[in-house]
């Protein structure tokens, strides 16, 4: 018979363990979508063992960060970096440093050392009490050659209307020496992302619909301060313009004016975009790259609902499939009857492969691929 | 048994003391008031926490509440009426012009984002009753700092921007000592992760939009639907941490067991196409009022107003 004490004193330490174990799993029960995103570097398990072609330079958090190998490296510390892109021979990083009031661009070598700061876009001392005096620089972008340094930057300006253009200017120059390329339309935040190509530049350029609502459009054009031409559409609603690496491709993000955006690749003959492909549809989706060699593109998407933006991946069959090979001809000698008819081919699904988990990657930075 | 449940109480003890600050706020209406608030029970005074079957209208109100406003005497930036119909899966949100010339329940003309400084939410719920029709069934009013938080504490929120949001004299007002200050706002266009401080930039820069205050409705708007759509992977265990964080800057009438209901209501809206959106664009406005203010269509505006908020 177990003693009225003993009894007791079980109880008592029943319920002082209860308690706090009631507590504790209560708190164990909380959802995570208010944790942080881990850095990449973390060793943390990715979601698929992959290893990408190349190089490729992402930003979170303010920092630049290469994947290389499978693995990450953090280039810069977490002080406003982002918007890497590569010069040419893929020696040099160029890439944007914001801070509170301007931001600048730099170039960095691939490790990660600031080797110049190519804009001075701070306010001067004696005007530094009316913040409109600074500047931004935002999307630098190196032409093939080299020697053109393109970028959307914040002149001209009017009071309140602040509006993004379109400018390039030597590589190693200043911006006094710069070319005002387009004409932004007032008050839509402007142009922005341009991505210099052969004969011309591609961009996006906001502007009011016919319904007066603020959508994106791809633009193209060939000269300083010209009209230039649409490539889509204001229902299209499209944005983050990425040529392919033969020249003949287009990928980009278009929303339809609405909270949800299709990564869409179109073909592109040098003035005209042909027929869209949405290649993924249906979920928020930014800034598609073009692996180097081809073999595909990597994107950023959220990696659960309504979460932080993840690295994806998808391979080149799932928007360009292989042909279905024609049947073989029977062995043993000519063929006296009709062909077989071709059967259909089981219909493989290409689904994008998701690299990284617990990362939020900026979105509103392109990410930049050495091959 | 007891041991478990005071493991559980002093769990949820902090979101329950906050809670009880905070909601189930009881509506006062000055005089004179043409609202029925005062005879009329609002529903959430109900204890019950059983699924809400019924239609129902929330006021969202939103204000600067820097220190260059004394008290509780803040101008409400963004007025939303939101309408809920459980049975249909169907949102409808009017968003209110904060310039709009309108009789204020206190008494006198004046643009309707001064009601709830005359008169706090009463007021503010009172005028809007009365100047559009409708009966609001409860309301919400959030500071700046409060959107922040509230963003931040659910881990920050997916939107399309709609453009690049560019403002040179963007309001420093919430972590500086001085609220005249100014600083450099630059919200990039497209899709994207926000935390709460750019989240907040972007719904409220004004300065960078054509359309001035409805472009900046339009972006509260979609805000709104994020922070909807990140509010249905919360789980109750979620409230003591996002009231902790929240603190004081939040304020309602929806009592602690209505919150509760709401969650999976929350969750079952599914669908983008289920939330119509409007903004009272001219004709139904149009912009000749006195100080800068925006004069109503009512003959627009109530037919509308009727249709979806009825």
């Amino acid at each position: 018979m177990i003693s009225r004490f003993v009894l007791g004193a079980a109880l008592a330490l029943l319920m002082l363990v209860c308690g706090p174990l009631t507590f504790v799993y209560l708190g164990t029960k909380t959802s995570k979508i208010s944790v942080p995103p881990a850095k990449p570097t973390s060793a943390s398990p990715r979601a698929q063992a992959l290893t990408l072609p190349g190089t490729l330079y992402l930003a979170q958090s303010g920092a630049i960060y290469s994947l290389a190998a499978g693995r990450f490296h953090q280039l810069t510390p977490e002080a406003g970096w982002t918007q890497p892109s590569l010069s040419s021979d893929g020696s040099s990083i160029i890439a944007v440093k914001q801070a509170a009031l301007y931001s600048d661009v730099y170039v960095l070598n691939r490790f990660g050392t600031v080797v110049r700061k190519v804009t001075s876009n701070a306010a001067p001392p004696r005007l530094a009490y009316d913040t409109g005096q600074n500047h931004w620089s935002f999307y630098p972008r190196l032409s093939a050659d080299g020697k053109t340094l393109w970028m959307a930057y914040d002149k001209p300006k009017f009071d309140y209307d602040v509006v993004l253009s379109i400018w390039a200017m030597p590589f190693g120059g200043t911006i006094t020496q710069g070319k005002l390329w387009t004409n932004a339309a007032d008050y839509t935040g402007g142009d922005v992302q341009p991505v210099p190509v052969s004969g011309g530049v591609i961009y996006t350029k906001y502007d009011y619909g016919p319904d007066e609502k603020l959508v994106g459009r791809l633009w193209f054009t060939n000269r300083a301060y010209a009209p230039g031409k649409a490539l889509t559409t204001p229902g299209e609603d499209c944005r983050n313009p990425a040529v392919s690496p033969d020249g003949t491709q287009i990928a980009m993000i278009c929303t339809y004016e609405k909270q949800l955006s299709y990564l869409t690749v179109a073909s592109w003959n040098g003035s005209t975009l042909g027929a869209r492909k949405n290649i993924i549809t249906n979920q928020l989706v930014a800034q598609p790259t073009w692996a180097p060699d081809g073999s595909g593109i990597a994107y950023l998407a959220p990696g659960v609902a309504a979460g932080p933006f993840q690295l994806w991946w998808l391979p080149r069959a799932a928007y360009a499939p292989v042909p279905t090979p024609a049947p073989t001809p029977t062995p043993g000698g000519p063929h006296n009857g009709p062909l077989p008819s071709p059967s259909a081919a089981p219909a493989v699904v290409i689904r994008p492969i998701q690299m990284t988990t617990n990362n939020g990657f900026d979105a509103t930075s392109p990410p930049a691929w050495r091959g | 048994m007891l041991s478990s449940v005071a493991g559980g109480l002093a769990y949820f003890l902090p979101a329950a003391q906050l809670a009880l600050d905070s909601t189930g706020q009881v509506i006062r209406v000055p005089t004179p008031s043409p609202t029925d608030l005062l005879t009329s029970p609002a529903p959430s005074q109900s204890p019950s926490s059983s699924p809400i079957t019924g239609a129902f209208t929330v006021l969202l109100l939103g204000s600067d509440d820097d220190s260059k406003f004394i008290g509780d005497h803040v101008l409400t930036q963004s007025m939303i009426l939101v309408r809920v119909v459980p049975s249909t899966k169907q949102v409808t949100m009017l968003s209110i012009p904060r310039d709009l010339y309108v009789p204020l329940s206190t008494g006198g003309f004046g643009k309707i984002d001064g009601a709830y400084s005359y008169g706090g939410a009463g007021a503010a719920i009172a005028t809007v009753q009365q100047d559009f029709g409708v009966h609001i069934n409860d309301y919400i009013w959030v500071g700046l700092l409060g959107l922040v938080k509230l963003i931040d504490a659910i881990g920050g929120i997916d939107v399309v921007t709609s453009h690049p949001v560019m403002d040179d004299y963007y309001p420093a007002d919430i972590y500086s000592s001085w609220p005249y200050d100014y600083e450099r706002v630059a919200v990039l266009g497209g899709p994207q992760h926000l935390d709460g401080l750019h989240a907040m930039q972007y719904v409220r820069s004004r300065h960078g939009d054509l359309q001035s205050d409805f472009g900046r409705s339009q972006r509260q708007q979609q805000v709104l639907m994020a922070i909807r759509q990140k509010a249905t992977q919360l789980s109750p265990e979620d409230l003591p941490g996002l009231t902790k964080a929240i603190g004081g800057e939040l304020k309602t009438s929806i009592g602690l067991s209505r919150v509760a209901a709401l969650l999976p209501l929350a969750a079952s809206f599914d669908s983008p196409d289920q939330i119509r959106q409007i903004i009272l664009l001219p004709p139904y406005t149009h912009g000749d009022g006195p100080g800068g203010s925006i004069r109503a269509n009512w003959g627009l505006i109530l037919p509308l107003v009727h249709q979806y908020f009825p």
